[in-house]
């Protein structure tokens, strides 16, 4: 029996399967392999947001004992609170800075990574340990970094003969600063997966590429990036949604939405009705509507790459 | 034998189990972290130890703001604890019309008329008493002796309304730089709303009125106009720095801020360790002085009636005069008792720092507004309000319209 | 093999020496925090407060280190933190898998709605469904409990999906060359599809680990014994203010986060590691 090129020698079963059975295999594996996930949907997704779909219709609040049923009053509230429009104009402003930036810095970091450099893991680490620092400690760092009077950025500013930033505490720049902290505390995630990805790029196909005199930089945008497409198409779709529910790094550094409520974002505002005015049934009226314009994003980003590849 | 020895023996039994039969389990939760926490779990323990008949579970549970949300969920999920140390807010037990304490502090034990009135006020919702204050602090002016004297202030008839504190940092800004920073002030406050509801009452605002049932702010009247002027002028001639009120603690300690309106709770602090000489002098006032509460309250949310007497007993214990100043002491917080005031720990205070004193004379005129569902909310519009009056996006006029009319629609719903 | 390797070798050296500089740029934004942190952790309270702000602390101590022992039970919350972030990373990478594989691998109906529905279940944030999650958790005695901190942190649809675009990857030669062999689907999970995605799977785990570690909502609400909280809600006990008392705070994160950096070392092989799937051509 021959083995694979990872030493895999499968068993030889006695039993025969004909094709017709295959099918009905299939979707009992299928079956028994998606229970545990399925389970937990169960419980931790469709349970709580059918509750919350409940609570959207009540005028259930967090303080007194209040609840009847108020029909669409909380849904017509947030659609006409300018609040909610604001939230939501900044929470795209935020998405669009920090998608672009994290992909492109990402890949970046990650094709040079890839290569022989000298030092190649202190890199790695040094690109990756900012996510592991508890966000406590770190929006402390930051914090101080912004700081107009004494931080360092000013300090450098300055000493370069630059003006110096107000940096979180002027409507203009506060998301901005938010957004640097962002990508600095996530950047690392990104890399290694478009690490994972450049690595899992079979050689033969790059020494195939090279033989027949193909350059480096087409061996790169020709061969490499479209096999990057399923990790690059994670990237960005797993960055929109994380983008679009983005709560507790705004929260530390801007405790009360930032100058002119520049930094409320959606779910700031989710959490600003339901828990700082305690009114429950509204947040949850907030929350479907997030739902539903988080659901919009997917589709519009799953309409624009539509290119799938094959090894072929 | 047999039979005597067996009855001895669960005799015997019965007796070591008596009180862990008859314990009553008590669970506490407390929003205050560190020193402070410590302090309070301390007095728990103490509690604990003299009291075999109680059990007590304490846990800390997060800041105000976390605490609170904790306090929510368990309530709604019958998992509450029997007391909580928390803010000040419409999680009080009157919003359920649960009014229990009011009921219990006619104990003569307990001594209600010993706490001063306004901190009485402080634990009020809709009008009546229905918590115990117990961690409370009020805004204090502090200044920093080596700015003013560089600017060469002397504080010796302290100022005594706002226009003459405003004419005081001026001079301050312009001339007490001590460390040649880019970034110094003359005036600067922590808590943006807390000075505000407290200037507005001191100029004769209650900030909400009440007529009945119906409750409706009432800051966008003239005298809050007024204050809200004020407020801005020292923005506008930059005495302090616009939206930097987080900020302005640690740039009072850098030595780059000549006064600020800060927590009473610093006081410990400050009069210890502080790398600058810090002092502090009577808040000034529009009409009559006054300062507004603030800090934290002890609830009991305990749904059956053994369970509350328990408790009852506790929020007596940490109350009492001996426990609650020697806790007050040791964190900054203040004395809620005029006997705690007399007490050789208070008195012990005072001759350290001027600044005790300070204090605690401003206990005599500290006032609570109104308590009511949204004064969470409140404090967030308001804070919000004098940021876009600072920036200068609207008029102090038109910017109270909006707020008072955006508390309306929040209160009626 | 070997002069094909040799014909292989990149022409040039200019290119890395540009590469290097620009990683050591890199690396240098991304620690320069890190520095600050370490410092920190080593000043003394005067430090704290001092105008100009100090780097370098006027004095080295190790007074902060102690105190965290001091102040908090670190040793329990660090082991809290770890234990259920293990337990929960194991769990959900199983799951995962399991999922991953049916869903990419397998034919059935409704294969598409059934990762639409798994996609859309990360469109909600957490504030949403912490409270209904808590009611639920608390009806079924879950309060302060180790299986209130594990369980319903359980949200696999992250790391199912990534696992999805690795075994998407993995050609369908490999599965049909065992099936003829004679394995059935489960064998094809265990033997090939398992040892196949060594970089994948690592990858997720550390993500799962990573978000399992820095919980702090979810812990904060379920728990109320001091013995049961985690490392995050661990560190607000520290200090009362922040601002005032980061020194012990960073002492504290420095403290923990450095285990983790060397797990990650030791692991890293593990995501660098290349697949070769030549043999199936040759």
């Amino acid at each position: 029996m021959e083995t694979d090129s990872n030493g895999i020698v499968p068993r030889v079963r006695r039993t025969r399967r004909k094709g017709g059975l295959q099918a009905r295999d299939q979707k009992r594996a299928a079956a028994v392999m998606l229970t545990p996930l399925v389970l937990t949907l169960f419980f931790l997704f469709v349970l709580p947001v059918v509750f919350v779909v409940v609570m959207s219709l009540t005028n259930w609040s967090l303080t007194n004992t209040t609840r009847d049923f108020v029909g669409f009053k909380n849904f017509l509230f947030v659609l006409k609170d300018g609040r909610f429009w604001k939230s939501m104009g900044n929470t795209i402003y935020f998405t669009a800075f920090k998608i672009v930036l994290d992909t492109l810095l990402a890949l970046f970091i990650a094709v040079l990574l890839d290569q022989k450099v000298p030092f190649r893991r202190l890199f790695r680490i040094a690109h990756f340990a900012p996510v592991v620092v508890p966000i406590t400690a770190s929006s402390l760092i930051w914090l101080w970094f912004y700081d107009p009077g004494i931080g360092p950025f000013n300090q450098i500013l300055t000493t370069l003969g630059l003006p110096a930033l107000q940096w979180l505490y002027n409507e203009k720049t506060s998301l901005l600063s938010i957004i640097v902290f962002s990508v600095w505390k996530g950047l690392g995630y990104n890399v290694i997966l478009f690490l994972a990805g450049l690595q899992s790029i079979p050689e033969s196909y790059l020494e195939a590429a090279r033989i027949d005199g193909a350059s480096e930089r087409q061996v790169f945008f020709k061969i490499k990036m479209p096999l990057l497409t399923p990790v690059t198409s994670f990237v960005i779709m797993m960055g929109l949604i994380n983008c679009l529910k983005v709560f507790t790094e705004v929260d530390v550094m801007t405790p009360n939405h930032g100058p002119l409520e520049s930094t409320l974002l959606l779910v700031s505002y989710i959490y600003d009705q339901s828990f700082t005015r305690g009114k429950m049934g509204r947040g949850a009226a907030a929350s479907l509507l997030l739902f539903v314009v988080v659901f919009a994003f997917t589709l519009l980003q799953r309409a624009v790459s539509r290119k799938s590849v094959s090894y072929e | 034998m047999k039979r005597l020895a067996l009855f001895a023996a669960l005799l015997v039994l019965f007796a070591a189990i008596s009180p862990v039969a008859a314990q009553t389990k008590l669970k506490v939760w407390y929003a205050i972290s560190g020193d402070s926490g410590a302090a309070f779990k301390t007095m728990l323990d103490k509690y604990s130890a003299a009291n075999p008949d109680v059990a007590l579970e304490a846990s800390y549970s997060g800041n105000y703001g976390d605490t609170a949300t904790k306090v929510s969920a368990a309530l709604v999920s019958n998992t509450a604890p029997d007391v909580a140390l928390m803010a000040a807010g419409p999680l009080y037990t009157g919003e359920r019309g649960d009014y229990f304490i009011e009921t219990k502090i006619n104990d003569p034990d307990f001594d209600k008329n010993d706490i001063f009135p306004g901190v009485w006020d402080y634990a009020k919702f809709d009008g009546r008493i229905c918590a115990v204050p117990y961690g409370i602090s009020t805004p204090v002016l502090y200044y920093n002796k080596a700015v003013l004297d560089k600017a060469g202030i002397s504080l010796k008839n302290p100022p005594k309304t706002w226009n003459e504190l405003f004419q005081l940092a001026k001079t301050a800004q312009a001339k007490g730089n001590v460390n040649g920073s880019s970034d110094f002030w003359g005036f600067d406050v922590t808590d943006v709303a807390w000075l505000f509801k407290t200037m507005l009452n001191q100029n004769g605002n209650s900030v909400i009125s009440v007529k009945g049932s119906k409750i409706s702010p009432a800051f966008a009247d003239d005298k809050a106009v007024e204050v809200a002027t004020f407020w801005k002028k020292l923005t506008d001639e930059k005495v302090m720095a616009v939206g930097q009120h987080a900020n302005a603690e640690k740039k009072f300690l850098a030595g780059n801020l000549a006064f600020l309106v800060a927590t009473s709770a610093r006081i410990v602090k400050w009069s210890q360790d502080a790398t600058i000489k810090v002092d502090a002098i009577p808040m000034p006032y529009f009409q009559k002085p006054s300062v507004a509460m603030g800090g934290n309250v002890l609830i009991i949310l305990s749904s059956n009636a053994k369970n509350k007497e328990a408790a009852w007993k506790l929020v007596k214990y940490l109350a009492s005069k001996e426990n609650q100043t020697a806790f007050a002491m040791k964190t900054g917080y203040l004395p809620i008792r005029k006997s705690g005031l007399a007490l050789p720990i208070a008195k012990d205070a005072v001759a350290s720092s001027g600044m005790f004193s300070i204090a605690f004379d401003q206990l005599d005129n500290s006032w609570s507004y109104w308590h009511f569902d949204q004064m969470g909310t409140m404090d967030q519009i308001l804070a919000q309000t004098i940021d876009t009056i600072e920036r200068n996006t609207v008029t102090p006029k038109a910017g109270l319209d909006k707020a008072a009319a955006d508390l309306q629609a929040e209160i009626d719903g | 093999m070997s002069e094909g390797k040799k014909a292989m070798k990149k022409p040039g050296q200019k290119p890395k020496i540009f590469t290097t500089l620009f990683l050591v740029l890199s690396s240098v934004v991304m620690i320069f925090p890190f520095v600050w942190m370490l410092l920190s952790a080593f000043k003394t309270k005067a430090d704290v407060y001092s105008y100009p702000p100090k780097w370098i602390p006027s004095t080295f101590t190790w007074d902060n280190f102690t105190e965290v022992f001091i102040k908090i039970p670190f040793f329990r919350f660090y082991a809290n933190s770890i234990g259920v972030a293990v337990i929960q990373t194991i769990l959900q990478i199983l799951v995962s898998a399991m999922g991953a594989f049916a869903l990419t691998k397998l034919e059935f109906r409704g294969r598409k709605s059934m990762f639409s529905f798994m996609q859309s279940s990360m469109y909600v944030p957490e504030v949403v469904t912490m409270i209904p999650l808590f009611l639920l958790a608390a009806w079924a005695g879950m309060v302060d409990t180790y299986a209130g901190l594990i369980l319903p942190g359980l949200t696999c649809a992250f790391t199912t999906i990534l696992l999805m675009s690795f075994f998407e990857t993995l050609p369908d030669e490999l599965i049909d060359a065992a099936k003829i062999d004679g394995c059935g689907y489960y064998r094809v999970f265990t033997k090939v599809i398992i040892p196949n995605s060594r970089t994948a799977l690592g990858t997720a785990s550390l993500f799962a680990f990573l978000t399992h570690w820095r919980a702090y909502l979810w812990p904060l609400i379920i728990t109320n014994n001091v013995n049961m909280r985690t490392l995050p809600i661990g560190l607000k006990y520290l200090v009362s203010d922040p601002t005032f008392e980061y020194q012990i705070l960073m002492a504290a994160s420095l403290m923990a986060i450095i285990p983790i950096l060397i797990v990650y070392l030791l692991m890293e092989k593990e995501f660098v590691q290349s697949i070769t799937l030549t043999g199936l051509k040759a």
